[in-house]
């Protein structure tokens, strides 16, 4: 059987690997084993749009066996009428920044011992319940496509996350920290974390409901972070801009923030969302989403730079066997300089916003949430009086204008990004930034 | 599948007790890029979970490759020897059951040709309304699961399944709505026409002014948030291990009297339908809450074995490489039904960031989408944005009633639900 002549472009990513997982809860060792994965996924670009095989347990195969995958998913394009495009692009496979102790060279045993003491950490009269997870994946991934392009890498992150939930009279709250990274293994004399867990979740046993309404918010570098990703950069990806479900659409040259502000995502930096070719092989580079206030560039695969411009591809992502979307990788605000003292001073009567519990946005409409893991009331430059569950929201073409200071002291913090039912270890960061007029909810009346 | 057999044989010959879990399926999907398909996809499916119990030290592991049976079982028995050992009283053994196939429907039929079908009909649904549709998909799965254990249980399910979906926006107002069935049941014009609508009747939103404010959470709205901080705490492990409000609770009220909450297995046509869950134990009802009185929690073996308590059949699992963990099958709301709408309200369609919500102490403040004025049950004017703060526990404790209409979303079958006085911070 010879290739499909109805063919215009296609390509293979095959992820296989192995994941461990520990997971302690209460000092009991609930699970701490190894699974093993295998997928891949082929494209097939024929005369209209996409015809695409998820494959599990996906092997190696003889040119016939190929051709005849082809075939089929040939015949599944032949029922697209979108026409799409992909445009040019430039390869470059980068290489995956060395680390300093590989997770695989560690024993099993070892990691759930360092797991443990993590967990241990947490311990006090009032703390209920601790957990400590640690997670490592390595993967194997093998591209190539049908214009002679072929790379392959591998890749481990490893981390953990602790919880501490604390109880008194009935109020229960919790405390969480987590680190991940690509950097290697960071298991050992990590016992702090589990520590801070149990002292946050406690301190909040005590913390009052803010106040919702508009005020002045003070955002450290986590939670900032985390404003960057849902404001600007999910309405920055390409396939949203296309579709026409981005405010940020039409909107390259316009100013939508101040001066001092530029966003940008870059995953060739060794941080968590890092990739040495993105999931169409194309090369890896950083763009600015916002530069000094004005929307510079979107987010794009090779498909929808075609479609929409304003850009360059390498910004497609994908799971194992799932196909490539348009999405974020390392994301940040830029540095300005301002100091922390000085916003507090320029808040005067405000709030901070520490950590983050994730956020949410629906970028067609412009509106963005997302929840610190607590905070305190600023009165007279002051932090006073501790607050929970505390959480902001805005309007993309609005709220960046609101920010009125950057700081000099931005940081990375890993997560992971959801879209299209695709899970993506990410990084967002930030300095602490000043922002007026944010709208923030909670339940606490005067 | 001999090989299963092999496995069993090997297992049984190293650990007291083995559990294989083995799932084949295809699925096929056509997306929508505005109005043209841009994708279709073909998914070939298959995993294996094994499971090994040795001395109550339980090991687990998972491959796509059923081939390598033998890595993954010498993984699992690996893992079960880091484990702490805990109570352990055996595997399920097989119970006679009516084989009747609850969630197959021999008429669905896995092809592009019916996917794009239905993206057709919802598009002629959605053009019922003046809006720009941005993207929609649909997708038919048919697949098997095989759940073999030393004990002799041998199940095998099949299901089939339907989802749809479609997005569209006006100016800067969006609306999405999807439907999920097992069967071909579902009416691909009709989501196409919400979701249009909502997009459509959404725009030129007014604001709203801050302050206390009765709510009528559509199921959708209901379902995030229940999701995301309610149906946890009646995990039987949160509730045991300090993670769960309601621990200390059994026999108190905790709600309204005319709720009820419940799992119901052997629901018609319930996405989670089944009649034994993930270990194999036969399942049954569970009323979680009666007319507002905490009644259950949710268990499988290994919690249950461990802290004196019966397994309530509550084990699932999502897919081979998920392992087992504590859910519910069809999760019911209940109780007696009245005009939840007839007095001035705020209809909540969606909220926007439910998972942000406290887990622990039920406390969220969420923005809304598609929220409107609705009063005799009509549609008023839009609200433009603002955001609902509140406890997902406190809001069940003085409620204004519950619709008639029910809604399946995912494994939860809801009603709409008016809230009293409950606080919206807008402008």
């Amino acid at each position: 059987m010879s290739e499909p002549s109805s063919i215009r472009y296609h390509d293979l990513r095959h992820v296989t690997g192995q994941s461990t997982l520990i997971d302690i809860d209460n000092g009991a060792v609930e699970s701490a084993g190894t699974s093993f994965f295998n997928r891949a996924i082929l494209r097939v670009l024929g005369s209209h749009g996409w015809g695409i095989l998820q494959i599990d347990n996906f092997s190696p195969c003889s040119k016939k066996k190929f051709n005849s995958l082809l075939a089929s998913a040939s015949r599944l394009a032949a029922v697209t009428r979108q026409d799409v495009d992909l445009s040019e692009a430039t390869y470059h496979a980068l290489g995956v920044p060395p680390m300093q102790e590989d997770p695989r060279d560690v024993s099993i045993e070892e990691k759930t011992s360092l797991l443990s003491e993590i967990e241990q950490a947490a311990r006090h009269p009032e703390i209920v319940n601790r957990r400590a997870n640690y997670i490592e994946r390595s993967e194997h991934i093998l591209f190539s496509d049908s214009s002679g392009h072929e790379f392959s890498y591998e890749i481990c992150r490893s981390g953990f996350n602790v919880l501490a939930v604390a109880s008194r009279n009935g109020t229960v709250q919790m405390g969480y920290e987590r680190v991940h990274s690509i950097s290697g293994f960071d298991l050992r004399h990590r016992q702090e974390y589990g520590e801070k867990a149990a002292k946050v979740a406690i301190a909040l046993l005590d913390a009052g409901n803010a106040k919702g309404g508009r005020m002045r918010a003070v955002l450290d570098p986590e939670l900032a972070g985390v404003f960057a990703h849902e404001a600007v950069g999910h309405a920055s990806e390409g396939d949203l801009v296309q579709e026409g479900s981005s405010v940020l659409a039409g909107r390259v040259g316009e100013r939508i923030g101040n001066d001092r502000l530029s966003i940008v995502d870059d995953p060739s930096i060794p941080e968590f969302g890092f990739e040495p070719f993105d999931a169409e092989g194309v090369a890896v580079k950083r763009t600015e989403i916002i530069r000094n206030g004005v929307v510079n560039a979107f987010l794009h695969s090779r498909e929808t730079l075609a479609a929409v411009g304003h850009g360059i591809a390498g910004h497609a992502r994908a799971m194992a066997a799932e196909p490539p979307l348009v999405r974020m990788s390392n994301t940040y605000i830029e540095n300005g300089d301002s100091t922390l003292e000085e916003m507090m001073e320029l808040c005067k009567n405000g709030i901070l916003l520490k950590g983050s519990r994730g956020g949410q946005v629906d970028p067609g409409r412009g509106i963005f949430q997302f929840n610190a893991e607590y905070g305190f009331l600023i009165e007279e430059g002051e932090c006073t009086r501790m607050v929970r569950d505390v959480s902001l929201s805005g309007e993309i073409l609005s709220t960046l204008h609101g920010i009125l200071l950057c700081g000099n002291d931005r940081s990375m913090h890993p997560g992971y990004c959801g879209k299209g039912g695709q899970s993506v270890p990410v990084s967002d960061g930030a300095p602490h930034i000043l922002l007026e007029n944010a709208m923030v909810g909670g339940s606490g009346v005067d | 599948m001999a090989w299963i057999d092999q496995l069993l044989r090997e297992g049984a010959r190293r650990v007291d007790e083995v559990e294989v879990f083995f799932a084949k399926g295809i699925a096929v999907s056509a997306d929508l890029k505005r109005k043209n398909i841009n994708i279709a996809t073909r998914s070939d499916e298959c995993g294996l979970g094994i499971r090994t119990i040795d001395k109550g030290r339980i090991g687990s592991s998972s491959t796509h490759n059923p081939k390598k049976w033998k890595e993954c079982l010498n993984a699992a028995i690996a893992s079960g020897k880091l484990a702490t050992p805990q109570r352990w009283d055996g595997l399920p053994e097989p119970v006679a059951r009516d084989h009747e196939e609850i969630c197959h429907d021999p008429l669905l039929t896995v092809d592009p040709e019916t996917a794009t079908g239905l993206l057709g009909q919802m598009l002629e649904g959605a053009s019922q309304h003046p809006v720009q549709v941005t993207s929609g998909s649909a997708t038919l799965s048919v697949s098997t699961d095989i759940i073999v254990n030393s004990c002799g249980v041998r199940y095998t399910s099949r299901y089939t399944g339907v989802s749809i979906s479609l997005e569209s926006i006006k100016d800067q107002s969006t609306g999405t709505e999807f439907a999920q069935s097992c069967f071909m049941d579902i009416d691909p014009f009709a989501v196409g026409e919400r979701a249009a609508f909502l997009a459509f009747h959404s725009s030129g939103g007014q604001e709203i002014t801050s302050g206390d404010y009765d709510v009528l959470l559509s199921p959708l709205a209901y379902a995030e948030l229940l999701g995301a901080a309610f149906i946890p705490a009646l995990n039987g492990r949160n509730v045991h291990v300090g993670r769960s409000l309601l621990a200390k609770k059994l026999g108190e009220s905790i709600m309204d009297s005319h709720l009820s909450m419940y799992d119901d297995p052997f629901r018609q046509r319930g996405l989670g339908s089944t009649f034994w869950d993930a270990e194999g134990m036969p399942t049954k009802r569970i009323d979680f809450v009666r007319d507002g009185v905490l009644s259950s929690f949710a268990y499988d073996l290994r919690t249950a074995y461990r802290y004196g308590k019966e397994s309530t059949a509550s084990a699932i699992r999502g897919g081979a490489s998920a392992g087992t963990a504590i859910g519910h099958h069809n999760f019911i709301i209940d109780g007696p039904r009245t005009g939840v709408a007839d007095e001035r309200v705020i209809y909540v369609n969606g909220v926007v960031g439910a998972h942000t919500a406290n887990p622990m102490s039920g406390d969220f403040s969420v923005e809304l989408s598609n929220a409107f004025w609705m009063e005799d049950g009509e549609f008023q004017a839009p609200i433009r944005s603002a955001m609902l703060a509140g406890n997902v526990f406190a809001m069940h404790k003085d409620i204004g009633g519950i619709s008639d209409e029910m809604r399946q979303i995912g494994s939860m079958v809801l009603p709409s639900i008016r809230l009293q006085g409950q606080r919206v911070i807008g402008k």
